[in-house]
């Protein structure tokens, strides 16, 4: 019986990165995925009254990316000291800016005004985004150290996540970003989740 | 001598002021740098990302206010005894998030906008305050049995919103006792008493 278990819709959402995370650190834990109709119930019994949670050694853990920090200590994918632990949570911090604004964009029903968010996003949010985070990323392909961490796992998926929105190749000039994408796909364990992934909307 | 830490923020409270409870707190001395806004544009692209607060530490900028402030609790041993108390204390400290949101637009809000932010607020805070009383500890601290940066969080936030909403925290007798353990800590009575008056 694993000790872990993660509960969220059927989607990768908020939930993706702590599933990569698992699955680069070869991990086992339950996969729960609820359907809509069954959230009015299990809601009030959640810490804060959303998912994703994570249930571990008795108790229950809310909020995505305190989670995934979590696991990723578990994992060792943090960094190897302090000062590591918090350019890797700046990193995160930074990717969920971007993050909450793709949501605004997606969740925005006037038309012109989603237009006009889309615009900001690609024009504004994006190119800077990248600019800063390409001189933070080294250039081996890694946020932290010389090895994958979280950060690293974080920013492919917020690139996962803008790509449908954004297509084409948005790391062309940005060889350290580029690499950091090739580093998190071209692990073995999470290229296999990648493949064998639950196959959902968003 | 130059201080280990060095925190640049403007002159304000707001998204520095975790991290100077968390200095105050523990009492490790910093350079607390607050920059007037017109030096700012010279600055900003010389910051990480653009943003302020910023740390400087170990040859090392850090940015993002919530990460400045971990770090500073780790190196202060006030994260959490254990990484399940840390991850208590991380995820108390992202949930507050939505009170605080609710809380500062007020201040940003058109005149005739203030009144229906007041309101939602006071809509917002109950229903969100007992799922923190549920959550919160009865050592008069969030998480375990003695002060994290939860707490100081806490504090922070709920002091904002005491001002617009005075009875919030009656019923929730263990968020009460926070605030109370928060403000008896020696380091941040000091603190509140001389740390500079700013808007907000």
């Amino acid at each position: 019986m694993p000790a872990y278990k993660l509960t969220y819709f059927n989607a990768r959402g908020r939930a993706e990165p702590i599933r990569l995370l698992f699955a680069a650190a070869g991990i086992k834990y339950e996969d729960v995925r609820i359907e809509g109709a069954d959230w009015p119930a299990l809601k009030p019994k959640t810490p804060m009254g959303h998912l994703p949670i994570l249930e571990v050694d008795g108790t229950t853990l809310c909020e995505s990316t305190t989670i995934a920090r979590f696991v990723a200590k578990r994992a060792g994918m943090v960094g190897k000291d302090d000062l590591e632990e918090a350019k890797a949570d700046m990193i995160v911090d930074g990717v969920k800016e971007v993050f909450r604004k793709l949501l605004t964009m997606f969740f925005e029903k006037d038309e012109s005004k989603k237009e006009e968010l889309k615009k900001d996003v690609f024009e504004n949010t994006l190119p800077e985004c990248l600019r800063s985070f390409g001189k933070l990323a080294n250039p081996s392909g890694y946020f932290v150290g010389d090895s994958l961490s979280w950060a690293d796992v974080e920013f492919y998926n917020l690139m996962e996540m803008v790509r449908p929105s954004f297509p084409g190749d948005l790391l062309k000039d940005n060889a350290n970003l580029s690499k950091v994408i090739a580093n998190v796909g071209g692990n073995p364990a999470i290229a296999k989740w990648i493949k064998e992934r639950p196959e959902s909307a968003f | 001598m130059a201080q280990k830490y060095r925190l640049t923020y403007f002159n304000l409270r707001a998204r520095a002021e975790p991290t100077r409870l968390v200095f105050a707190a523990a009492g490790v001395e910093y350079e607390d740098v607050r920059i007037q806004r017109d030096k700012w544009p010279d600055l900003k692209p010389n910051t990480p990302m653009g943003q302020l607060p910023v740390l400087e530490v170990g040859g090392v900028t850090l940015c993002q206010s919530m990460a400045i402030a971990r770090y500073v609790a780790k190196e202060t041993g006030l994260a959490g005894k254990t990484k399940l108390e840390e991850a208590q204390a991380d995820m108390l400290v992202d949930g507050i998030d939505d009170l605080r949101g609710r809380q500062a637009v007020i201040r940003k809000a058109s005149e005739d906008r203030k009144e229906e932010c007041k309101k939602e607020l006071a809509d917002f805070a109950p229903d969100f305050l007992s799922k923190y009383e549920n959550l919160c500890g009865p050592h008069g601290h969030l998480v375990g049995d003695s002060l994290t940066w939860a707490d100081l969080v806490f504090y922070d936030v709920m002091s904002k919103v005491l001002v617009v909403l005075p009875g919030a925290l009656d019923g929730f007798p263990k968020l009460a006792k926070v605030m109370d353990t928060v403000t008896a800590n020696e380091g941040v009575a000091t603190w509140l008493a001389k740390r500079p008056d700013t808007p907000h």
